[in-house]
């Protein structure tokens, strides 16, 4: 298919995959929302779970990033990786709820564990 | 009905979209550049031109996705089966602008205004807006979201731009380092962002079942699952836990 697409399209198939094969299945769930959430109020009950799943699926990304790691990531133990997040919420809470000191607590432990295991 | 004309003039706005970009401009665009140098990375593994990465990340605006898109055109995969993993990758979007969406909407506001509000929400701009939102004039909240998404989007197509030039040239600690940071600032995003009760279930939930979503649910619709899963049963409690003080208020 990417041959076919090389011959019709010249050079720009690669930037035509990425508007009807990236942009657009995206793009959908954005849309649907700004129809779908016409006539919610915004203090009704629907919203409280809408956020809810929103948040748990916002946390569910973060455990799949730590627990099913790609590139440079699987060098190091799920120990560590998952260490790391916890130093930064250590981090956080110790400068008064500072992101940027939680950012480098959990940078620290992971790039000092990073260097031990894969030099 | 705006009450005050004076709150929607050319000056509010302008200041509002100011300091949007001022507080984008910091921590948020470094972190985001730092995640989307990974992306340009990969762009470059499978063969594909900068400047196609570039334009995922103004496009699809989320590096999941893009990393999706990108890593099944890597293993062969059928476009249409592309297509399909990518869009499961980017459901978590119709909650998040639903709930994004009422807290910037006034009356009035037109559609095509909130089509292109959607477009922006990702997960930093969200979790960011979710937090300051509620506390800021309404009329300052769209010129606000403006500033700060469009800046943290051209940091990070610029950055997408570099690290597609830089990545391999990265010791394996510091590529390990920006791998990090997504889920790190992420979470620590949340943690900053949780308020009530129910923000920390959901928190809890949604990392908590991950490792069972993983297991037992097929590749693609784990993250669905279990959002919907552990969303559902952290709004059941927080319902439970009202309904009790009600009861236990009005005797």
């Amino acid at each position: 298919m990417i041959a076919w697409l090389e011959q019709v399209t010249g050079g720009l198939w690669p930037y035509l995959v990425v508007i009807f094969f990236g942009f657009l299945p995206s793009e959908i769930w954005r849309w649907l929302a700004v129809f779908f959430g016409r006539g919610i109020d915004e203090n009704s009950e629907i919203l409280v779970w809408v956020r809810a799943v929103a948040s748990a699926l916002l946390a569910g990304v973060v455990a799949k990033l730590i627990l099913t790691p790609s590139g440079a990531l699987v060098a190091i133990p799920l120990v560590w990786r998952a260490g790391s997040l916890v130093a930064g919420v250590a981090g956080f809470y110790l400068a008064r709820r500072s992101i940027l000191a939680g950012v480098i607590a959990g940078e620290a432990l992971l790039i000092t564990a990073a260097v031990y295991f894969s030099g | 009905m705006p009450a005050d004309p004076a709150s929607d003039s050319p000056s509010v706005t302008w200041a509002a979209a100011r300091d949007g970009i001022r507080d984008a401009a910091g921590l948020p665009a470094l972190m985001l550049m730092a995640s989307l140098v990974g992306v340009g990375g990969l762009v470059r593994d499978v063969g594909f031109p900068m400047g196609a990465g570039v334009l995922s990340t103004v496009l699809i605006w989320a590096a999941p996705g893009q990393m999706v898109l990108f890593g099944t055109i890597a293993s062969g995969a059928a476009l249409p089966a592309v297509a399909v993993a990518v869009s499961l990758s980017s459901v978590r979007f119709l909650p998040m602008t639903m709930a994004l969406l009422p807290l910037l909407r006034r009356p009035g506001t037109p559609i095509w205004v909130l089509l292109l509000i959607s477009h922006f929400v990702a997960i930093t701009a969200w979790v960011h807006s979710m937090r300051v939102m509620p506390d800021m004039p309404p009329e300052r909240r769209i010129p606000y979201f403006f500033g700060f998404a469009n800046t943290v989007l051209v940091a990070a197509a610029l950055a997408t731009g570099a690290g597609y030039y830089l990545i391999g040239q990265l010791p394996a600690a510091l590529a390990a380092g920006l791998l990090l940071t997504s889920p790190l600032f992420f979470l620590l995003n949340m943690v900053a962002a949780a308020k009530q009760p129910v923000d920390w279930l959901a928190l809890g939930f949604g990392i908590g079942l991950a490792p069972f979503a993983i297991a037992i649910v097929p590749s693609g619709l784990d993250l669905l699952v279990e959002g919907l899963v552990g969303g559902t049963l952290a709004y059941l409690i927080h319902r439970f836990i009202k309904v009790r003080r009600a009861k236990a208020g009005a005797p």
